[in-house]
């Protein structure tokens, strides 16, 4: 327990009490979406200093810099690549690969979605690759919806498989110091297992009904992928950036060398390629326009959270309501992994997962006694990891990907209901935790 | 001066309930940038215009908000954009038409009103702000015509 807040807070509330309460409201006004959620989290985190919980140092040592380092370089490298065009030569050669048959197309979405998911972010891919797929559905005059409703899965999926795939892998592989290849080597056959099952229920449902006359196929086959690429230059500056930092991520950990260190370096090449060749003034535009693409409601959001969360923290009640938890779990491993992958699936469908893991993070590293020591954590940690990442694909707001492909859908006039949605997605997300379930046994727990 | 002295009072009209062949039509025949819609009653509801006829004929997925910017790898032919405007030429009017258009009231300055039709690069619906009621058109050349006739 972190004792760094004050004895007493403003009018003399209790800390418990005022961080308590405070966490909660917090939590409550995210969830109504209300108010933009990076309001709420600034807001809370000033009333965690200004009401004595925390003071600015502490409230600082809270702020976990590795992961706002790897969002925002990861952010600038894709908004430099995007400029490409690369997202919409991949889906249109994936697309002319399979000769333009729909459940063909399906499939190679899928797997292109999954891994750019897994390497980039799933927000970014799902926002270039589902306009190609309203393009190409159009072009075949057929429902866009299987494709749509599939790319959530694959870009949820994908995410799940690496530390930069999804926010909640950023955020426990940086609280505990996991590396790039400790996510791939655990959740990557889980993803990839779960990414190969889940197609049998897509072909059941929809496989057999795809189908698109000849001329209509031919309309995609016509597509020149060649000229999606807009850039050729930039494309293999980004390229070569995107290698780099990969190899940063797989051989850095060892050397010392933190996520948020790799990203951030490939974002500042990344930057110096594409305006070396620039005057003075174009590159404060190109710079500025670079910096704008940056998702900074998600940056302050999670710096809010970081503050609030430790001011909680700080307060012992995390720790306390850990216990509550290993007294219901009876201390077992497998219990309380369970408990966490299923209650994480299950919250991460309906409310934001990204202030559930970040609440779920000190709670789980206070059960280390229990579990004997940070190593006995780590079935625990894989659980969070896959249940945050994999249940956001339980309904349409489980995750910003979901809401972004709807988005789409709906600004195309083939709008995604929420229910019709659930229907269909809540079973398989289930699917999906069941392959994780018996994944996390057999691997950590038997 | 207001917009009223520099507008076209009769202008051409489509209705509600006309089809988007008609509106193709008037545009062609007249190489209108935007014909005002009304309701029975002659209250304005919105434009038709070249934008409507672009739309039509492009995919949807083109047109989507914060979707694709560049599609330079599409090949459609002449023929497939014919495909889709015949597909939706019998859909009514409100179909394609837009309801945000700028308007101005008869009474809006002159200067602001040329301001507007300088912004909005097309012709620009004069509405009774009370009735609602369409009152006139104007056009660049409208204006321009009214400028030059000063030098007499």
């Amino acid at each position: 327990m972190h004792h760094s807040a004050n004895t007493m807070t403003v009018f003399g509330w209790d800390p418990i009490w005022f961080a308590g309460v405070l966490f909660i409201l917090t939590y409550l006004i995210i969830l109504s979406d209300r108010i933009n959620r990076a309001i709420v989290a600034l807001m809370s985190a000033s009333l965690m200093i200004v009401g004595g919980v925390l003071t600015q140092e502490a409230a600082l040592r809270g702020v976990d810099f590795n992961t706002l380092g790897l969002l925002t370089g990861m952010m600038v490298i894709v908004a430099i690549t995007r400029r490409t065009g690369v997202f919409q030569f991949l889906a249109v050669w994936s697309a002319k690969k399979v000769n333009a048959d729909p459940w063909g197309i399906l499939v190679t979405l899928v797997l292109v979605t999954a891994i750019l998911s897994a390497i980039l972010d799933n927000v970014t891919t799902v926002l270039l690759i589902a306009p190609v797929t309203l393009l190409i559905a159009d072009a075949l005059r057929i429902t866009p919806y299987p494709f749509l409703f599939a790319e959530i899965f694959a870009s949820n999926v994908g995410g799940a498989a690496t530390l930069i795939g999804d926010p909640p892998n950023i955020m426990i592989g940086s609280a505990v110091d996991l590396s790039f290849n400790d996510f791939l080597f655990n959740l990557g056959p889980p993803a990839l297992i779960i990414l190969l099952v889940i197609l049998i229920p897509f072909y059941l449902i929809w496989g057999r009904k795809l189908n698109a006359n000849p001329e209509d196929r031919q309309r995609v086959l016509n597509y020149n992928e060649r000229e999606a690429i807009t850039d050729p230059r930039l494309l293999w500056q980004s390229f070569f950036v995107l290698t780099l930092v990969l190899i940063g991520f797989i051989a850095g950990h060892n050397h010392g060398l933190m996520p948020a260190s790799v990203a951030m370096s490939g974002a500042a090449l990344l930057l110096l390629l594409d305006n070396l060749p620039r005057k003075a003034d174009d590159q404060s535009r190109s710079v500025h326009a670079t910096f704008a693409e940056v998702e900074w409601v998600t940056i302050f959001f999670f710096l809010g959270l970081f503050i609030i969360v430790h001011g909680v923290e700080s307060t012992g009640l995390l720790t306390m309501f850990a216990d509550h938890i290993l007294q219901w779990t009876g201390g077992d491993t497998l219990i309380t992994a369970m408990a966490i992958l299923w209650g994480s699936a299950i919250a991460s469908a309906l409310v934001d997962n990204i202030p559930f893991v970040a609440a779920s993070i000190p709670l789980i590293k206070s059960m280390a006694a229990t579990f004997g020591g940070p190593e006995g954590l780590m079935p625990l940690w894989w659980s969070l990891a896959l249940g945050s990442c994999l249940g956001g694909n339980g309904s349409l707001i489980g995750a910003s990907a979901n809401v972004i492909v709807a988005g789409f859908a709906e600004r195309s006039g083939h709008p995604i209901s929420f229910l019709g949605f659930m229907l269909g997605a809540f079973p398989l997300m289930l699917l999906s935790i069941l392959i994780s379930s018996i994944y996390i046994y057999l691997r950590y727990l038997s | 001066m207001t917009a009223s002295m520099v507008m076209d009072p009769h202008p051409s009209v489509l209705h509600m309930d006309e089809k988007v062949h008609k509106g193709v039509e008037l545009v062609m025949d007249h190489r209108y940038r935007n014909i005002p819609v009304v309701d029975d009653n002659g209250r304005y509801q919105g434009v038709f215009g070249v934008n409507c006829l672009l739309r039509m004929v492009l995919p949807k997925a083109v047109l989507v908000e914060r979707g694709l910017t560049t599609v330079p790898f599409v090949a459609d032919t002449l023929h497939d954009l014919y495909v889709r405007l015949k597909a939706v030429e019998d859909e009514p009017i409100t179909y394609c038409m837009s309801y945000d258009a700028s308007v101005v009231a008869p009474d809006t300055p002159l200067v602001e009103t040329l301001l507007i039709l300088y912004r909005t690069r097309t012709s620009v619906p004069v509405v009774d702000p009370e009735s609602g009621l369409l009152v006139g058109m104007i056009s660049y050349w409208d204006v321009y015509g009214k400028i030059l006739e000063q030098q007499i």
